[in-house]
């Protein structure tokens, strides 16, 4: 092991984590959002030390706790709810009521960042918006997120999910092959792109209230963070006029780079310069049975390529790609990355031991930090489990007083429905 | 429009963001990412913020100049990289040579953050690394873009960092597209896993890095010490695929390819209309009903094929419903698509009454739509060296600091003097001397 390979397995030892401190200890943030853009955002604050609490609606809760994979929930709660909220408080308030405003400002009072995900307005509507809420904590960063912004022609009463920021951006028009439809990526992207963007934000906003002292509302729309995604499309567009084309496979920015089918499966295979290209044709040259086609270029072409890497394995074509050097990867999925053990030593694929659920295995951090690294500490949990906890410790409220608030519903737990319920006892 | 609405217009239009504070002022970053587009994202999404971001090319300029779609090139420099040079300054450095590595020590002492795309392990064997820079320089977040990541088992497999890899690696490709059919025909090119048309892992890889140095900005703001930021750009786009894991461990099951179809959620998908494609969603019972009222098909609500969520998601029946929303569509167009929708639901209140639709955009069909030039999505820049180009524009409106585009692109080189006389203080003769021995 050489020197830098010594430093980083000790800086980044993943039974070390739990002993290091979190980047962003003692941030607050406060959550009113379902489904994904607005969930997401602050996981991945929570991922790295900020405490968040989840507000729910009571019984119910957010609607994504229903989405679940061929209907199937594990213990009582969708897998597809777990992996968007983990390390959160979750507490249950009807912050339509009264009482609950009131609620939901008191924790905003005590609060570094609040994210929202409703169609632009309705916080403001309800009373409990930016300016509403600045009003009693300047220093409150606030980021609404929405589909088309919270001004604008759009901006009124038009709703939006993953798909609908895919399809407005132009991302769609240019995912697919020629000839064909458009394709809708198979995942929620329009989502979680907004949502780093978002989150990107609220710590540039946090960096200029350590400055300042102020905070500040950050608009983010969906489909704009996916515009920002679509590199030289724009250009392109305004220099020639034209609709960037589907392409496949192929990335005609760096071609023959693409995906290609091959004996086992699908691999990539990536020559971003003409060292990788020299290489890549190289490999393809010694091959190929005829002698290689006349031409500048055309030693290279995809189809080349498509021929190169039909008969041979994707473990193969690894092998030539470091022998020849140029660079290759397999095209993966799910099962592979849960068992590859590259990932679990980074803590990609992370073995969270829940207290509530037991073993639960999730993406971890993104980013590998070396001082203070992010972790998963619990996965989401039910509808207001965390009720007492925040209402009673971070709040001051006695039981009495929850009770009270309990009993006209504007606290309250889960409904007894699959998605919202405890894991049963067995 | 609400009065919100008009607040959060006159706080937030980024037409008089020239005039505000910025967020990171006076934080400095160096950018040593040659021939990689997830570095320049990162140093783009800071220098957006405020960040000073200079650009280390190599002498003649970065490879990635040369990346020209349709062999489109203006000054010697392609569209992609112009799309994400903007807010920077450009000098050119050789670290091949011991001298261009000494300048480089000099400029990270000075450094809050270093931004690289090189390999993180060979860097420290020039001394550039982090544990080297970061002796002199504690405070200092070194940030390292790769596609397997600094560490584990993979870490030493030899590959030059690129979008297509981090696609392949990160499972995203493998659930997008259609599926094979079964039967002995050979599958179409199509029915294959599917990258995006764009960049999007590299994006994600850059942005994931601006997230993690902003992180470690704010744990140096509490602790005084900088730190290590390792990002593959394969997990970063792994991160968003939905549930890949927690299905895995729960059920055993793998997501597979299921086209414009979706396992989870129903309907949930492009249709086919008069003039292309829109996107429809209506999966809970309150939006399906709703939808159903819509299309003129209110008895299908009580048909058993459709009639709960879980009934919904059977792949045979989302065929059947695809159709049926074809029926209707295939004679509007997406514009009156979206009233039929509007109208209905602007009637209709609560958290589960949502239809959602949306026309699948061409680009230029996004660029001509109001919504987003009112909000200055796109700034059309005219560039003395460049000339005139159409950019996407930072995608956050904010009313404190907010983001901004200052400037689109140098020609390599460019900024040597501001940089090497200004902030190193190297006399002009020293420059060119410099030039001469190719260390710029």
């Amino acid at each position: 092991m050489n020197g830098f390979q010594a430093f980083a397995e000790a800086a980044f030892s993943l039974p070390g984590i739990s002993a290091k401190p979190e980047a962003l200890k003692g941030i607050r943030v406060i959550e009113l959002a379902t489904r994904i853009f607005g969930p997401v955002t602050s996981d991945y604050l929570g991922e790295f030390g900020a405490e968040v609490i989840k507000v729910e609606l009571p019984l119910r809760g957010d609607l994504m706790r229903y989405v679940a994979p061929q209907g199937f929930f594990w213990k009582e709660v969708s897998p597809a709810f777990l992996s968007l909220n983990r390390n959160k408080l979750h507490v249950a308030i009807d912050v339509r009521l009264p009482e609950g405003k009131d609620l939901f400002t008191r924790l905003a009072e005590k609060s570094d960042v609040v994210v929202e995900n409703l169609r632009a307005g309705t916080m403001d509507e309800w009373g409990i918006g930016y300016l509403q809420l600045r009003a009693r904590n300047p220093r409150l960063i606030y980021a609404a997120n929405s589909g088309f912004g919270q001004w604008g022609p759009y901006s009124q009463g038009r709703a939006s999910y993953d798909a609908t920021a895919q399809a407005v951006s132009g991302m769609s028009a240019i995912t697919g092959f020629p000839g064909r439809p458009p394709v809708k990526a198979g995942f929620w992207v329009g989502d979680y792109t907004g949502a780093l963007f978002s989150a990107v934000a609220i710590l540039a906003a946090l960096a200029a209230r350590r400055r300042t002292g102020e905070g500040q509302l950050i608009d983010i729309s969906q489909a704009e963070a996916m515009i920002r995604t679509l590199d030289w499309t724009w250009p392109y567009a305004g220099k020639t006029g034209r609709d960037r084309e589907r392409a496949g496979n192929l990335d005609v920015a760096l071609p023959p780079s693409g995906i290609y089918r091959c004996a086992d499966g699908f691999v990539a295979i990536s020559a971003r310069d003409a060292e990788e290209q020299a290489g890549l044709l190289k490999a393809v040259g010694a091959a190929a049975s005829g002698p290689a086609p006349a031409g500048e270029g055309d030693g290279l072409s995809p189809d080349r390529i498509a021929g190169f890497a039909a008969p041979r394995t994707r473990a193969e074509i690894l092998r030539a790609s470091e022998e020849a050097g140029f660079s290759a990867a397999p095209v993966v999925g799910g099962r592979e990355q849960y068992h590859d053990p590259h990932l679990r030593a980074r803590g990609t694929v992370w073995e969270l031991d829940d207290p509530l659920y037991g073993r639960i295995d999730e993406y971890g951090p993104v980013p590998k930090l070396s001082e203070s690294p992010g972790r998963m500490k619990w996965t989401a949990k039910p509808v207001g489990y965390h009720n007492e906890q925040v209402f009673g410790g971070l709040l001051g409220l006695s039981e009495e007083e929850m009770e009270s608030l309990g009993r006209k519903k504007v606290i309250g737990k889960w409904a007894d429905v699959p998605g919202a319920r405890p894991p049963r006892n067995e | 429009m609400s009065d919100f609405s008009d607040w959060a217009k006159s706080a937030t239009d980024p037409r008089q963001a020239a005039s505000m504070p910025e967020a990171l002022p006076g934080l400095r970053v160096l950018e040593v990412c040659p021939g990689h587009f997830g570095g320049m994202v990162a140093a783009s999404i800071l220098s957006e913020f405020g960040a000073d971001v200079i650009k280390i090319e190599p002498p003649g300029g970065d490879p990635s100049r040369k990346y020209a779609p349709e062999g489109i090139s203006i000054g010697g420099t392609g569209l992609p990289f112009l799309s994400e040079a903007r807010n920077r300054k450009f000098v050119t450095l050789s670290l091949a040579k011991g001298e261009g590595r000494g300048f480089f020590r000099r400029l990270a002492r000075g450094a809050d953050v270093i931004v690289t795309s090189e390999d993180a392990a060979r860097l420290e064997e020039m001394g550039l690394g982090y544990e080297s820079l970061s002796a002199g320089n504690p405070g200092l977040i070194f940030l390292a873009l790769s596609t397997y990541g600094s560490f584990g088992p993979n870490a030493r497999r030899r590959v030059k960092d690129a979008d297509i890899l981090c696609q392949a690696l990160s499972g995203a490709p493998y659930i997008v597209g259609e599926p094979e059919r079964d039967g002995s025909d050979p599958p179409e090119p199509h029915q294959a896993p599917t990258r995006l048309g764009n960049w999007h892992a590299s994006f994600v890889e850059g942005l994931w890095g601006a997230f993690g140095v902003l992180a470690a900005l704010h744990f140096r703001a509490e602790a005084g010490k900088g730190q290590f930021v390792d990002v593959s750009g394969a997990e970063g786009l792994m991160k968003f695929a939905d549930y890949n894991i927690t299905w895995m461990h729960t059920a055993g099951k793998e997501r597979q390819r299921t086209g414009n179809f979706d396992p989870a959620v129903f309907p949930y998908t492009y249709i086919r209309c008069k003039d292309g494609h829109t996107f429809i969603a209506a999966y809970n019972d309150e939006a399906f009903e709703s939808l159903m009222i819509i299309v003129g098909r209110p008895e299908l609500t009580r048909d058993p094929r459709f009639s709960t969520p879980a009934s919904r998601i059977r792949m045979e029946n989302e065929r059947v419903l695809l159709s049926i929303l074809e029926e209707w569509s295939g004679n509007l167009t997406a514009d009156e698509i979206l009233r039929a929708v509007e109208d209905y639901t602007s009637k209709k209140s609560g958290p589960g009454a949502a239809v959602v639709t949306g026309r699948v955009n061409r680009p230029l069909e996004t660029l001509a739509e109001a919504n987003w030039r009112e909000r200055g999505c796109f700034a059309r820049m005219d560039d003395t060296a460049y000339g005139d180009l159409l950019l996407a524009a930072p995608p956050w409106k904010m009313s404190g600091t907010p983001a901004r585009i200052k400037s689109v692109c140098r020609p390599p080189g460019a900024d040597n003097m501001e940089v090497y006389c200004g902030l190193l203080g190297l006399s002009p003769a020293e420059l060119d001397s410099m030039s001469l021995r190719g260390i710029l």
